[in-house]
């Protein structure tokens, strides 16, 4: 591999000497934990705001089956049979007019 | 290995003691680090602190012990890379709080209350961070990790994930961008100097 322009490698080795690795202060420690405690903090409210909405969203769907299930259960076209339906359906009139038509035709 | 495998294991699976042996161990070598990829003293600690954060609770994903250290280095490298993204958006508050630095530097030097040692090496990092400034973030972290951190492509590939010679091409462009900084600067120092030398 290439090598690095010799003025640029002096001036990166007076860097690297220029940024030791420095002794952290007495307050290093206690910082790493109360965010890993902040951290915890916010993953357990996301938890409980998770939890709770899944019982909101469970209950609200109990409360529309029993509100909305016996409403249609008694409505005719869920009572009714698949002949009714068909009845319910045909035009018995036109069906008549159009059976006359056909005789007469005849 | 700055720690026994077996301690590392354990602090894996939760052993908080354990987790603080680790950060003792390894939170001088991180700092250093830090300092020389931001090159802002007084927010090394609070990298630092996000890097060992992040090491909790990243901990649980670790495969094996022996991967520990790239591991380490790898994380960060993410955080210093998202505070130097984060400080490019504030650029320009930044650029203020630089001269008001100088100021305060010229200041006390000028009252004698800093040894001219400290500032000859706060105009090398302040110089070497200017450079450095010249290339994208990542091509920067990269540059100090093997430039100045002096770390094999061997180690770079395991911390970055990638094959030697995309590292190689990556680096080649870095190296090439901030010597054509280097060389410019000096250049304007050469001519700066014959321009002084003649009004004498």
């Amino acid at each position: 591999m290439e090598e690095l322009d010799p003025k640029l490698r002096t001036l990166l080795d007076a860097y690297r000497e220029a940024c030791p690795d420095g002794e952290p202060t007495a307050g290093f420690m206690p910082g790493v934990w109360s965010r890993i405690e902040a951290r915890r903090g916010s993953i357990a409210m996301l938890k409980r705001l998770a939890a709770a909405t899944v019982v909101a969203a469970a209950a609200a769907a109990l409360l529309m089956g029993a509100v909305l299930i016996p409403q249609y259960s008694n409505h005719e076209i869920y009572s009714a049979t698949y002949v009714d339906a068909l009845m319910d359906d045909t035009d018995l009139a036109a069906y008549a007019d159009l059976t006359h038509a056909q005789e007469a035709h005849k | 290995m700055l720690v026994e495998f077996d301690l590392i294991q354990r602090a894996k699976s939760g052993d908080d003691a354990a987790f603080n042996q680790v950060v003792q161990a390894y939170r001088k070598r991180i700092l250093g680090t830090i300092a020389r990829l931001i090159g802002r003293p007084e927010d090394v600690e609070d990298v630092g602190q996000e890097v060992f954060m992040r090491l909790y609770y990243s901990l649980d994903q670790l495969r094996t012990p022996e991967v520990f250290e790239p591991w380490l280095y790898r994380l960060t490298v993410n955080a210093s890379y998202d505070y130097l993204r984060r400080q490019r958006r504030r650029n320009e508050s930044r650029m203020a709080d630089l001269s008001e630095q100088q100021v305060m530097m010229a200041d006390a030097v000028a009252g004698g209350k800093q040894r001219a040692d400290d500032v000859y090496k706060s105009q090398i990092r302040e110089f070497v961070q200017s450079l450095l400034g010249e290339v994208s973030e990542e091509d920067r972290i990269l540059l100090t990790l093997k430039e100045v951190e002096g770390l094999t492509l061997k180690e770079l590939e395991k911390i970055y994930r990638v094959n030697e010679n995309a590292l190689k091409v990556r680096l080649f462009r870095a190296r090439q961008r901030v010597l054509k900084a280097f060389r410019s600067v000096e250049t304007a120092r050469g001519e700066a100097k014959s321009k002084g030398e003649q009004e004498q």
